[in-house]
C-alpha cells in the first residue's frame, strides 16, 4: 500500500471514530427504540461526506477503495450496526453504477451521490430469494419504457432518493433499471417494522407505469440477474464488516463487565466459563474479519470475491448472534433486559442472516462453489 | 490575508510517564494525536477564510518529529492550504521557550503572517506559554484565551477575552499572535474527500539548516526550564460544617462564619 494510502486509511478511520463515539453511538439506543434516526441525523451524516466514502473522486467524492469502505463501516457498527447498514445499502448501489452503468449514466446518476441516498431493490411480495419469481416489469413502448410494480424490504427503501429496481424486460428476462422518487408514477408505500437494525429505514416503493429512457437502463437488457449477483456480493463484505463491528460491541460489553462483577468471592475473569464465552466470542469475531478482509482484497485486486463474501455474511451473522448469546449470559439478568445494549445487538445481527440472501442461500452458493473447483 | 495556525501533536493517551532522567514528559512509542485545543484555533481560521471573499490562506506549523505530519495532514484535511513541519534531532527537549524560539524564526521564514493562533495550551503539558512566547519574539499585540474573534477593520481584531472571573474585550492591530478557547467554536470533521485531498497540499519539512538559528537556544541546551520533580498533588481534605435550620437561620449561620474567619 503506498504511504499516502495507508496514512489516509489512518485519517480516516482516526475520523470515523471521532465522528461515531460524538454523533452516530449516542443515537444507537435511541434509533432503537425509536425505530428511527433522529431529525438531522442523516442530513449531518451527508454533510460530513460520508456517502462519498467510496465515490469517485471525479463524482466529488473521496474514492477510498473496497478495504478502507470496509474498515470504516466495521468502525461505525461498532457503535452503531444500523447506520453502518444504511450507508452498506448505499455504496452497494453506487458499485453496480460504476460496474454497469454507462459513463453516460454514471455522470449523470454518481454526480449527486454525495448527496443524494442511493438504494438498490429486488424483492417483491412474489420473490426474494427466487429473482424469477418477481411481477414487475418494464414494457417496451414506443422509445420508452413503461415500468410498473411494486418493490418491498428495500434497504434505505423510503429514505433513498434513488433506486435501481429489478424487473423482467421478457418472460425471462430480468433487467435493472435507475427510477428516481421525483419521476410521475413513483411513490412510498409501507414502511418495515422489524425487530432489529431499527435505525435502517426498510421500505416499499411502488412504481405506477414510470415513464424512463433508454439511458435509465443500467447494463444491457438481460444483464438483471449479473447486477443482482454483483450487488449481492458487493453487500455481503460490507455486512461482514458490520458483523464484525458488532462482534467488537458484543466483546467490550462482555469483557467489561466481566472485569467489575464477582460471582460469589471470585471476579468473573477468573472463572474457566467466563473464559470459554469471551474465547469464543473472540474467535469469531476476528474469523469474520479476516474473511470480509479477505474478499475485500480479492475485490480491490480485481480478483473472484463470490465465494468469500457469502462466507463473510453467513458465517459473521450466525457468529455475531452466538456471540451475542454468549454476551447476555455473561451479564445475565442485565444482558436480558432493554436496558443494556445486548438483546438489540443480537436482534440487529440477526437480520443479516436473511438480508442479502439468507445463510441457507450461502452455503448453497459456497458449496456450488465448491463444487466446481 | 495569510493566517498561520502553530498546532501540536500529543499523546493519544493519559497515562504518560515522566523521563526518569530529564523529568519532562516522555512521550517515546506513544501514538499521537492534534492538541484538541488547536483545533479551536483551526476552526477560527477556516471560519474567517470562509467567510470572505478576500483571499486567505490558512497554513498550519508545528515542531516535532516526522510523525507530527499526521496531525498537519488532519488539519489539511479539515481546510488548511500548506503545512509546515520543523523537525531536527537539535529541537529536541525544548521547553517553551525553546520552542517559541524556533516556531518565531519558522514564521519569520515564511513570512507576512497577519495573524497566528494558538490553542489555548497543549493537553500533555498545559502550561499555554509558547503563544505569548512567540508574540514576544516576534514583537507583535497577543491576546490570549480568546472565545470570540472578529475583524474588525482592515487591520485589526476585536477578541473577547474569557477569564476565570472577567472578560475583556481587546483590540489589537495586526499581525497579531491569539490563543483561543475552546468555547469559540466546534471544530468540523475532515470530511473523506478533503482527506483524500489534503496529500495533494503542499507539506514542507524544514530542518536546522533551513532557519537561521543561535544554536545556544536550540534544544534542551537552549531551555533554561529544569524540572526538579513531578507529582501529583496530595488532595487537600477540607473540614465541612453544614448549615441547619430554616434558610434564614442558614444565613445567619453563614454569616456569623465568615466574620469569625474575618472574611467579611
Amino acid at each position: 500500500m503506498p504511504a499516502t494510502t495507508a496514512a489516509a486509511e489512518k485519517l480516516l478511520l482516526q475520523m470515523v471514530d471521532d465522528y461515531t463515539a460524538r454523533e452516530i453511538s449516542p443515537e444507537d439506543m435511541p434509533m432503537d427504540a425509536a425505530g428511527d434516526f433522529p431529525a438531522g441525523f442523516m442530513q449531518k451524516l451527508t454533510d460530513t461526506g460520508f456517502l462519498g466514502i467510496m465515490l469517485p473522486q471525479e463524482f466529488g467524492g473521496a474514492g477510498f477503495g473496497p478495504e478502507v469502505t470496509a474498515a470504516a463501516l466495521n468502525h461505525i457498527a461498532r457503535g452503531n450496526a444500523s447506520t453502518a447498514v444504511t450507508l452498506e445499502g448505499h455504496f452497494k448501489t453506487i458499485d453496480q453504477i460504476l460496474k454497469f452503468g454507462t459513463p453516460a449514466l454514471q455522470k449523470q446518476l454518481l454526480s449527486s451521490a454525495n448527496d443524494r441516498i442511493f438504494a438498490f431493490s429486488m424483492t417483491e411480495a412474489s420473490g426474494g430469494s427466487n429473482p424469477m419469481g418477481i411481477s414487475s416489469t418494464a414494457t417496451r413502448e414506443g422509445d420508452h419504457w413503461v415500468i410498473t410494480g411494486d418493490k418491498i424490504m428495500i434497504t434505505n427503501g423510503g429514505l433513498a432518493q434513488v433506486y435501481c429496481v429489478l424487473v423482467k424486460t421478457a418472460p425471462k428476462e430480468l433487467s435493472v433499471f435507475v427510477v428516481d422518487q421525483d419521476m410521475p408514477g413513483f411513490s412510498f408505500g409501507k414502511r418495515e417494522d422489524f425487530i432489529g437494525l431499527r435505525g435502517t429505514p426498510v421500505g416499499e416503493i411502488v412504481m405506477d407505469h414510470i415513464v424512463v429512457d433508454d439511458d435509465h437502463l443500467l447494463g444491457k437488457l438481460g444483464d438483471g440477474g449479473i447486477i443482482g449477483d454483483s450487488a449481492h456480493d458487493d453487500a455481503r463484505i460490507l455486512m461482514g464488516a458490520v458483523l464484525t463491528g458488532i462482534m467488537e460491541h458484543e466483546l467490550k460489553i462482555a469483557t467489561d463487565y466481566a472485569k467489575e462483577r464477582k460471582a460469589g468471592d471470585k471476579p468473573l475473569t477468573e472463572l474457566q466459563v467466563t473464559h470459554r464465552k469471551v474465547a469464543d466470542i473472540a474467535m469469531r469475531k476476528e474469523t469474520t474479519k479476516l474473511l470480509y478482509q479477505r474478499a475485500a482484497q480479492l475485490k480491490a485486486a480485481g480478483q473472484p470475491y463470490s465465494e468469500e463474501a457469502a462466507m463473510a455474511k453467513a458465517h459473521g451473522s450466525r457468529a455475531a448472534v452466538s456471540a451475542g448469546d454468549d454476551t447476555l449470559q455473561i451479564l445475565a439478568g442485565y444482558g436480558y433486559s432493554r436496558e443494556y445494549p445486548v438483546e438489540h445487538l443480537i436482534r440487529d445481527a440477526r437480520a443479516m442472516e436473511i438480508a442479502e440472501g439468507t445463510v441457507e442461500k450461502m452455503r448453497s452458493a459456497i458449496a456450488t462453489a465448491e463444487f466446481n473447483k | 490575508m495569510k493566517i498561520v495556525v502553530c498546532i501540536k501533536q500529543v499523546p493519544e493517551t493519559n497515562d504518560v510517564t515522566i523521563d526518569p532522567v530529564t523529568h519532562n514528559l516522555d512521550r517515546r512509542g506513544l501514538a499521537g494525536v492534534m492538541n484538541p485545543f488547536d483545533k479551536n484555533a483551526i476552526e477560527l481560521a477556516l471560519h474567517l477564510k470562509d467567510s470572505t471573499s478576500d483571499d486567505v490562506q490558512v497554513a498550519l506549523l508545528t515542531m516535532g518529529p516526522d510523525d507530527y505530519a499526521e496531525s498537519l495532514r488532519e488539519g489539511m484535511a479539515m481546510g488548511a492550504d500548506a503545512g509546515y513541519l520543523l523537525s531536527d534531532r537539535a529541537f529536541a527537549g525544548a521547553d517553551t521557550l525553546a520552542t517559541g524560539y524556533v516556531i518565531a524564526q519558522a514564521l519569520k521564514k515564511i513570512g507576512d503572517a497577519d495573524l497566528i493562533l494558538f490553542g489555548r495550551q497543549a493537553v500533555d503539558a498545559d502550561t499555554g506559554q509558547v503563544g505569548p512566547i512567540v508574540a514576544e519574539f516576534l514583537h507583535q499585540p497577543q491576546i490570549t484565551y480568546a472565545a470570540s474573534l472578529r475583524l474588525s477593520g482592515k487591520n485589526e481584531v476585536t477578541a473577547e477575552r474569557l477569564l476565570e472571573d472577567t472578560k475583556q474585550t481587546l483590540v489589537a492591530q495586526l499581525p497579531a499572535v491569539v490563543s483561543v478557547r475552546s468555547e469559540l467554536n466546534t471544530p468540523r470533521y475532515p470530511t473523506p474527500r478533503n482527506i483524500q485531498l489534503s496529500f495533494e497540499k503542499p507539506l514542507t519539512v524544514w530542518h536546522h539548516d533551513d532557519l537561521d538559528l543561535d544554536d545556544s537556544r536550540l534544544g534542551q541546551a537552549g531551555s533554561p526550564t529544569i524540572v526538579t520533580k513531578v507529582y501529583a498533588p496530595k488532595p487537600v481534605k477540607r473540614e465541612l460544617t453544614p448549615l441547619t435550620g430554616t434558610p434564614s437561620e442558614a444565613a445567619s449561620q453563614l454569616i456569623k462564619a465568615l466574620k469569625g474567619r474575618q472574611l467579611i
